[in-house]
């Protein structure tokens, strides 16, 4: 004698999963922000399909995924990249800087190896650090904030979004030349971080040891700057920096 | 359709045979198998749909688990009382047994979708590597248990241990997460 509860039980649970699926590939690009409240626009850069993918049967859903993006204009430099996305290669060290499109958020992302950091600020209150892997030509990142960012080489340039607090702020940013780039320095209670920008304006918030965050001291063209009542130098943060 | 008041009588004078377990556990491996490929193989996307009211899609999911853990509790215990390992008796425990069960692998198919679909197979930390590992498993053990509770040659002892490591599973897959989020981002929706 067998029961067949557990079956049910069973195909209830597979169906539901699937249509949790099937509704994310179909929705995803517009799905994130249901929760964060903000406009649908997002691209879905990290979704172009990477050959590794697209060679197995298990990830063929992923394609769909792509389709109704394309009727949105902003993703079409996305999928006219993805032809030569497969030759671009991260350097083996750089360090990439600028603003989100809106001007809102500085970003600079650091790559060494396989390991990339990242920081993000506003230069009033908002700022995270961002740890991360690199994944052929894009690249992934986290905060203990939640904050996430992801991107990828487009050209050269860094293209991608970040993502936190219920918000997110899209970029396309450059190489750095020094003395552009990320430097971070520690007080006696205070980190701050600094992304000096190739037009040389400097960007930056530091975070007291009961988490308060306010506009960072100046930076100084010798990378010194003022922190806890003293004098500490600012140091360049490497992709592979323990931040 | 009574499976948990079938587990409750065990010693039938009906032969076991482990054969059919040795299948469903093949099934559940693959189901494992098959959610990790597709968590490694996807390429994440950052973004999963998800319900409104929280702050973020993290909160969504560890609220969610967090539910699913109480009930894995109701789960525990009334398990536990249905195999005499803790004096309750009654007709409700096996529909309790049942229900609870029901809500507890709804509650968090959501929140494994939006794991696979949205993060993929992480290991990016030791925390994320088992937890990508553990919450493929999960899955694996919960087919394999419901394959075997259609079955009553199963031995006896096969249920019990599958429960358990369905339980075990839920309760680390809730320590490697939801603790943590709530540890790392403080009590919060």
């Amino acid at each position: 004698m067998t029961h067949r509860s557990p079956l049910l039980t069973l195909a209830a649970v597979a169906i539901f999963f699937a249509a949790m699926l099937t509704a994310d590939f179909l929705v995803h690009p517009s799905a994130g922000s249901a929760t964060a409240g903000a406009p649908s626009t997002t691209p879905p850069s990290p979704t172009s399909p990477s050959p590794i993918s697209s060679a197995s049967p298990a990830a063929t859903p992923t394609q769909p995924a792509s389709t109704p993006a394309t009727s949105r204009p902003i993703t079409s430099p996305a999928a006219s990249a993805t032809k030569r996305a497969y030759q671009d290669q991260f350097p083996h060290k750089v360090v990439y800087a600028g603003r989100s499109e809106d001007g809102h958020l500085a970003i600079a992302v650091a790559v060494l190896g396989d390991r990339a950091a990242a920081y993000i600020c506003d230069g009033r209150s908002r700022e995270a650090w961002l740890r991360g892997t690199v994944d052929g030509d894009s690249l992934r990142l986290t905060s203990r904030q939640g904050y996430r960012l992801t991107a990828e080489l487009d050209d050269g340039r860094l293209e991608g979004e970040v993502r936190g607090d219920g918000r997110h702020w899209k970029f396309e940013i450059r190489p750095a030349e020094k003395p552009a780039g990320l430097y971070r320095a520690k007080g006696s209670t205070t980190t701050v971080g600094w992304i000096r920008l190739a037009d040389g304006s400097v960007v930056g918030v530091a975070t007291g040891a009961d988490g308060t965050s306010e506009a960072a001291p100046p930076l100084g063209s010798d990378d010194e700057a003022q922190v806890d009542g003293q004098t500490v130098q600012a140091t360049p943060v490497n992709g592979d920096d323990e931040i | 359709m009574a499976t948990a008041e079938s587990a409750a009588t065990p010693p039938t004078a009906q032969p076991t045979r482990i054969g059919p377990v040795l299948v469903a556990m093949s099934i559940g491996a693959v189901v494992s198998i098959g959610l990790g490929l597709f968590g490694r193989l996807h390429h994440p996307t950052g973004v999963a749909i998800n319900l409104a009211g929280f702050s973020s899609g993290l909160a969504v999911k560890t609220w969610l688990t967090t539910a699913a853990f109480l009930f894995a509790i109701v789960q525990l215990v009334t398990g536990m009382a249905i195999f005499g390992r803790i004096p309750l008796k009654g007709a409700w425990l096996g529909p309790v047994h049942r229900w609870s069960g029901r809500v507890a692998v709804l509650l968090v198919t959501p929140v494994a979708v939006h794991c696979l679909y949205a993060l993929g197979f992480a290991d990016f930390s030791t925390r994320a590597l088992i937890h990508s590992i553990l919450g493929c498993l999960f899955f694996g053990a919960f087919v394999c248990k419901m394959l075997v509770l259609t079955r009553d040659d199963a031995p006896g002892w096969v249920l019990p241990v599958l429960g358990g490591l369905v339980f075990s599973l839920l309760a680390a897959l809730f320590a490697t997460a939801a603790v943590w989020f709530f540890v790392y981002r403080g009590f919060t929706f």
